[in-house]
């Protein structure tokens, strides 16, 4: 069936979490808080990105991420959390991976962290409440760099 | 206690609530206690340490943290829940979080340097919370879901 030639769609548009090859983009996402995390992947998974992988503390991120390389193109790092922070997590994901590319995820009131971050090679910060928008926009920017 | 340390509590409280909620927020009417005071069911409670010190409680009954939960919920396209089970519970610790996140930028802006607890929840019936030698401000927001009070105890370091 030929229903997209028939009818084409002036609305259509392709999905963004798709490379320019077409296939999704691959994330992995740190959060402490289930609630976060799940958000965020709703989110993603929304618009076409592939959730890889969840963890729940920067140690276990930093476990995943070695695990799935280098099926994993995005991080988003939860800053505060249990056991080894993001920050920290942040920095030894890009010792074992330099082109590594992660976006912080902070509470407001820390500018600081967030600063530390971007020096240690975090491609992008969201600070929340997140919103649809603001993920969507921050991600894809990260990704196209 | 000084008002100042209220107001960036009232205000993130009632803009998150109004950003998460997408939802009209009253602010209620402000009243002090000084004594032991009842918790309302369902308690998260924030520590503050530094400059100033004390703790923030965001309080209200069971049934407003479940039509709060199951809001938030709903915005990620999931089911509305029934009971106060783990991903309700995060989502009330969420909130907090992102409420006081809020309000210490806002501190932190007029000068008060200090660090915060992740925030804990409490459950249980017959809950009372007792602030030793710091009169606790209380600031009720009116939601659909139900009341929200905010609670905040906080005194400068001596």
């Amino acid at each position: 069936m030929k229903t997209k030639q028939d009818f084409p769609n002036i609305n259509e548009r392709t999905a963004q979490g798709l490379s320019p090859e077409g296939t999704p983009y691959r994330v992995l996402v740190v959060d402490d808080s289930m609630f976060v995390t799940k958000q965020i992947s709703q989110i993603l998974t929304s618009e076409g990105f592939d959730v890889v992988g969840t963890a729940a503390n920067g140690q276990e991120g930093l476990e995943k991420y070695k695990e799935l390389f280098p099926n994993v193109d995005l991080v988003t790092m939860d800053i505060t959390m249990p056991t080894m922070d993001g920050v920290t997590a942040l920095e030894k994901i890009r010792e074992f991976d330099g082109n590594a590319c992660v976006v912080m995820i902070s509470a407001l009131g820390k500018q600081d962290l967030v600063k530390k971050s971007l020096m240690a090679g975090a491609k992008n910060y969201i600070v929340k409440p997140l919103d649809r928008k603001k993920v969507l926009e921050r991600i894809l920017m990260s990704l196209k760099q | 206690m000084r008002v100042e340390y209220i107001n960036p509590f009232v205000e993130a409280a009632y803009n998150v609530l109004k950003e998460v909620l997408n939802t009209e927020v009253h602010r209620g009417e402000l009243y002090l206690k000084s004594t032991s005071m009842p918790v309302l069911g369902v308690a998260a409670i924030v520590g503050l340490a530094g400059d100033v010190e004390g703790r923030v409680l965001f309080d209200m009954t069971r049934q407003t943290a479940i039509q709060v939960a199951s809001t938030m919920l709903a915005g990620m396209e999931m089911e509305p829940i029934s009971d106060l089970n783990d991903m309700g519970k995060a989502s009330i610790t969420e909130l907090a979080n992102m409420i006081t996140g809020q309000a210490v930028t806002k501190l932190h802006n007029l000068g008060f340097k200090f660090d915060l607890t992740p925030p804990a929840l409490f459950t249980g019936e017959n809950m009372e919370v007792t602030d030793a030698d710091v009169e606790a401000l209380i600031v009720p927001m009116e939601l659909p879901q139900g009341k929200l009070e905010i609670n905040v105890a906080i005194r400068e370091r001596a």
